[in-house]
């Protein structure tokens, strides 16, 4: 058995100033920043209240912006995942870009129980209840955190790669469950709003804003995240390298 | 191509333990286990708790005594939209009449509703329904939970519309 870990594909570049930043990333992540203070100014302040939720309507332009990040998070893992199978694409690029989407999609779908849990309290009267959006949801978020312990229980990194990429094929089918559980059961929580064309106006643009300044810093988070993955697989082989230079000078 | 057997000068190739990278054994990813137990428990409550709380049958106020499982002295939820002017409190005692599809029901709650529980709103009510002496039914609730519907408009419209969101909302029940 070959137990030494094969070259993999090389890192972004390093230096000890800006370890994982790129001119790219740091415009992403200034565009990102604006995109917050839109969402800020436009979710708290320019937009009106709900005739029914009053200022609590609010709760929903961070609410649906993370479910569906952690959805696209997901689903890039799932695709990644699928990519670093198949032979012909086979690079731990795609797994180390599977697994930085599946820490941020957590990250994410934590925001989603959070702001929810919040958003079932002033509406409906309880903090939480077993309907079947709430618990596919919370069963997506444990799966997730499975595939992050599945990533760190050892081996080399391919074999990490194998068997996490399983998992998330696994797992993203969990994704059209969660989103369609509000159609198949008869739950507590609402049907689409977006999709159905049942917010207009400032409210609509509100959560457009969300939407789209999540996006850039998932994207953000994501592609300092597979750097930092990067260095740590460099780190890995290294201890590799030093250890097969320090044999040769014993002979 | 005729190979050498002998090695090259100034390279040892005695048989050495395997190269420990930090890849396979950097640490012990006892932590990883246990992340994963606690996952697999987390994962069975809540498949669990779903699945008990599935056991009560899902009943718009229409289908109750007509629909299979929505049956009198049966744990059940029922649906439906809070009927103006029908809310009443006396002391922790909350009642109200519900209505769908043009069938009513009263409800006794034992606690105050919380929420954005209000008239003309649809509500998910967790109890069972009661048969008194007379043959009148009313419903004797353990916890309301509302259910607002997907649309969202503006407070600061007009008047007009809230009143017109307030009559759509309750003509539900005609």
């Amino acid at each position: 058995m070959n137990t030494m870990t094969p070259p993999t594909s090389t890192p972004a570049p390093a230096s000890p100033k800006h370890p994982t930043s790129t001119r790219f990333t740091r415009a992403l992540g200034v565009a990102s920043l604006v995109g917050i203070g839109w969402l800020v100014a436009f979710g708290l302040f320019l937009s009106p209240n709900d005739r029914v939720h009053k200022t609590g309507v609010r709760i929903l332009y961070i609410h649906v912006p993370s479910a569906w990040l952690a959805y696209l998070a997901f689903g890039v893992t799932g695709i990644a995942s699928g990519l670093y199978l198949w032979k012909r694409t086979r690079s731990l690029m795609w797994d180390r870009l599977a697994g930085a989407s599946a820490e941020v999609g957590v990250l994410f779908m934590g925001i989603t129980l959070v702001s929810g849990s919040l958003w079932g309290r002033i509406s409906w009267g309880t903090y939480w209840t077993w309907d079947a959006r709430l618990t596919t949801t919370a069963f997506l978020f444990v799966t997730y955190i499975g595939y992050l312990a599945v990533r760190d229980l050892g081996g080399t990194h391919q074999q990490r790669a194998r068997r996490s990429a399983v998992m998330a094929l696994l797992a993203v089918l969990e994704v059209p469950l969660v989103h369609y559980s509000v159609k198949w059961w008869r739950p507590l929580h609402q049907n689409e709003t977006v999709e159905e064309g049942k917010l207009s106006g400032l409210m609509l643009f509100s959560l457009f804003v969300g939407i789209i300044s999540f996006t850039l810093l998932y994207v953000w988070l994501v592609m300092h995240r597979q750097r930092v993955l990067a260095l740590n697989d460099q780190v890995d082989d290294r201890g590799l390298d030093v250890a097969l230079a320090a044999r040769r000078e014993e002979s | 191509m005729e190979v050498s057997e002998e090695p090259a000068p100034g390279i040892d190739l005695t048989p050495r333990a395997a190269v420990p990278t930090a890849a396979r054994g950097k640490k012990k990813p006892w932590f990883a286990y246990a992340v994963l137990v606690l996952v697999l428990a987390a994962g069975g409550v809540f498949v669990f708790n779903f699945l008990t709380n599935a056991i009560d049958y899902y009943c718009n106020v229409d289908e109750i005594g007509t629909k299979d499982g929505c049956d009198v002295d049966r744990n059940i939820r029922i649906q439906g939209v809070v009927d103006k002017d029908s809310v009443s409190q006396e002391g922790s005692v909350t009642s109200f009449v519900i209505t769908f599809n043009g069938a009513s029901m009263p409800v006794i709650l034992g606690s105050k509703p919380t929420g954005l529980f209000q008239e003309c709103i649809p509500v998910v009510v967790t109890g069972k329904v009661i048969e008194d002496d007379n043959g009148d039914r009313f419903f004797e609730g353990d916890e309301v939970l509302v259910k607002h519907s997907e649309e969202y408009d503006a407070e600061n419209k007009d008047r007009v519309a809230t009143a017109n969101g307030e009559a759509e909302a309750c003509s539900q029940k005609d």
